[in-house]
């Protein structure tokens, strides 16, 4: 099973850590940190720009990474990838570049990231789009009845969080999708909850953009990617210009690059890229079904252990198989912060508590927040466990 | 309450540690949210409960309890314990720049600052050189007649007692300190051996007829008494050394000491000395208030 990888994590080296926020950002394991290591240290030169070896291999390095990632979510072509820093960052590109205007429609669920909720807003503000907010149901699903109907006020944009990081519960996407381009609006897919947990094709879903992070799939913060259908990208304008976004410049014009690299201002993080293309190659190797079995089996048992503690309430639906890796609780009369900083300072349990950058959703049920833990393939049943037992002895005091 | 408890503490601690201030900071701004009647939102006092808790909970999940229950009572006790501690220490502080001990003028409790106890040490009255007890309260100069003394009148609005035995290093100790306090302030100066030490009682008589005899030389004759070896101060021969040196007549001296009159001198002195309720030397008086035991020199010259 997936204990033997482990040990690529030095961090999980003895007892003295149980990390349970994954949805967060995941740890890394040392073939990434190598990988990232030795850009720096062998060949820490600019891609694309220079001429000589080490800027060569590191062009190599950039290319190979991009199209290891366009295989990895079955994109048609590794020109569809773009770098970017997170998932903000590539909505935002959408957001800033697909040339909305006043009037046009912007879908999203109630129960958004604030990374696709606060760019619709403020474009609300500033161009005068509309935003329409289609609700989920008990079980966190979006109400497609009312999505059809909000499908027909002449949509531009369906900008849809896949896999929620609130409850874990994965949207009926090829659905969703189908539905909106059939109403001609395309669709713009936050997937850093779905791409790490599990296997995606862009080419099957349809989807027109897929926004994800590096730093929730074994890879490093501060790089994420953007996909986008060729013909989208080559339509969109860039959202920040500059070095490297143009083949030729003169003191009055100048001649963008063609998709990937219009979008690719600056110098880039290489050793993100670099190392974003050594955790696929690490996902790839532990294989997604190995992925879900370990997910699955470790959201049963904390479900199970879980809903026998008087007045703790599950976010989401009861069904573990529906939650992904998730399980966001909350107990009555008890500080979620509390709970988990007693779970930090008695055994070393890290997990989130708050509201999630899912401010709206809590907003509008009047809840002060949750305890999240989220769980991933290097997490054990041993470790849920001690979960529950410390959590139950927390509970007891607090 | 817990918020400006944190934030004294806190912000002592981090004084010494930078690892503390973020957090002292956190407890300013929830105490500066509370002063300017806004909630505290920062959920600094729950962060820290948590953590408090958390600690405990790992010893026992009974004290985490309590703890939890009662951790606004708790905050109040400490806060309460704190303050009271600020005033303490404030106060031990403020006495030791002024009176050079902890608890107070001639106090001899255990002090932090002087945990020795250096000046406050004295050779007790009736006893060997040692610790001394008895009440610091009521060493006066009230009725004291201290015309009897010898003294050195220069017309000052200010005058430094010194009741002193020769032998004793306390005595000996704040010796130079009286001496740079007469050097550089305009204060008469009163001296009286006051015998502690086994075989001072010998240097009564003679110090008493030096001043007699020549009550110019008697301040040269109790400075070397005062500075040299202490063991010389028993030695009649070397003890004749100095008078000689210094140009006494040692004869009229002898002479002088044999005679009944010193006798009733030297007693009358002493008479006057118990009435200050002296227990041990040194004991100082700078314009009537006394001080037991060496005391630094900047106690000394702030009572002038």
């Amino acid at each position: 099973m997936t204990d033997s990888y482990r040990a690529d994590f030095q961090i999980l080296e003895g007892d003295a850590l149980i990390y349970f926020d994954n949805a967060c950002q995941t740890l890394r394991p040392k073939q990434v940190l190598s990988a990232m290591n030795e850009y720096y240290e062998q060949y820490p030169a600019c891609g694309g720009r220079s001429m000589h070896r080490l800027a060569a291999r590191v062009s190599q390095q950039v290319d190979q990474a991009r199209a290891r990632i366009a295989r990895f979510i079955d994109a048609r072509d590794k020109k569809e990838i773009v770098f970017t820093r997170n998932t903000t960052e590539g909505i935002n590109l959408v957001a800033h570049s697909l040339g909305l205007r006043a009037g046009d429609v912007v879908i999203t669920s109630d129960k958004e990231h604030n990374s696709n909720l606060i760019p619709w807003q403020v474009l609300q503000q500033k161009l005068g789009i509309k935003h329409v907010i289609v609700a989920t149901d008990q079980d966190g699903l979006l109400d497609l009845e009312a999505y059809q109907h909000a499908l027909t006020q002449g949509v531009a944009l369906v900008s849809m969080g896949y896999v929620s990081n609130l409850d874990g519960v994965a949207q009926p996407v090829e659905r969703i999708i189908q539905l909106a381009h059939a109403a001609g609006a395309k669709v713009l897919l936050d997937g850093a909850q779905a791409v790490p947990h599990h296997k995606l094709s862009v080419t099957q879903l349809d989807v027109d953009f897929l926004a994800f992070s590096g730093h929730k799939m074994l890879g490093p913060s501060g790089i994420g990617v953007l996909y986008g259908k060729s013909q989208l990208l080559a339509e969109l304008e860039p959202f920040l210009v500059g070095g490297d976004t143009v083949a030729f410049s003169t003191y009055t014009s100048h001649e963008f690059l063609a998709a990937p690299e219009k979008f690719e201002a600056g110098l880039q993080d290489y050793a993100g890229i670099i190392g974003l293309g050594a955790a696929v190659a690490y996902l790839e190797q532990v294989g997604f079904d190995a992925i879900v079995a370990r997910e699955l089996e470790l959201n049963q048992f904390l479900t199970k252990e879980l809903t026998t503690i008087k007045g703790l309430h599950l976010i989401g639906p009861q069904d573990p198989s529906l939650r992904s890796g998730i399980i966001s609780f909350y107990v009555d009369g008890k500080d979620h912060h509390k709970i988990a900083l007693m779970l930090d300072e008695v055994a070393g349990i890290c997990v989130r508590s708050g509201q999630h950058c899912v401010h709206s959703w809590f907003h509008d049920r009047r809840l002060a927040g949750s305890v999240r833990a989220s769980v991933y393939f290097y997490n054990t049943l041993a470790e849920a466990e001690v979960f529950v037992t410390q959590l139950r002895k927390v509970l007891s005091v607090l | 309450m817990f918020c400006l408890l944190a934030f004294i503490v806190l912000g002592v601690i981090s004084v010494f540690n930078a690892a503390y201030r973020d957090l002292a900071k956190e407890a300013y701004d929830c105490v500066f949210r509370r002063i300017t009647l806004r909630p505290c939102n920062t959920g600094f006092k729950e962060k820290m409960q948590a953590k408090l808790v958390g600690k405990m909970l790992s010893k026992s999940v009974w004290a985490a309890r309590i703890l939890n229950k009662n951790f606004e009572l708790f905050s109040w006790i400490l806060f309460l314990s704190t303050i009271l501690s600020i005033f303490w220490a404030g106060k031990g502080l403020y006495n030791f720049y002024m009176y050079g001990s902890c608890n107070g003028l001639n106090q001899t409790g255990f002090c932090a600052l002087d945990p020795t106890g250096e000046n406050n040490k004295i050779s007790a009255a009736g006893a060997s050189c040692g610790g001394g007890s008895g009440d610091e309260s009521v060493v006066t100069l009230e009725g004291v007649d201290l015309s009897l003394f010898p003294t050195k009148q220069i017309g000052a609005a200010d005058t430094v007692v010194m009741i002193g035995c020769f032998a004793c290093e306390y005595t000996r100790k704040a010796y130079p300190l009286v001496k740079q306090l007469l050097a550089e302030h305009e204060a008469n100066f009163v001296f009286a051996h006051y015998p502690v030490k086994e075989g001072m009682m010998d240097l009564l008589d003679m110090e008493y007829c030096a001043e007699q005899q020549n009550p110019d030389l008697y301040w040269q004759l109790i400075d070397r008494l005062l500075t040299m070896d202490v063991a010389a101060l028993t030695d009649v021969a070397q003890i004749d050394g100095v008078l000689t040196e210094l140009g006494y007549d040692v004869a009229a001296l002898r002479a002088c000491e044999a005679d009944p009159q010193t006798t009733v001198g030297v007693t009358a002195r002493r008479i006057e000395l118990e009435k200050t309720n002296i227990y041990g030397t040194p004991l100082i008086f700078i314009n009537e208030k006394g001080l037991v035991g060496p005391k630094p020199y900047r106690v000394y010259e702030r009572m002038l």
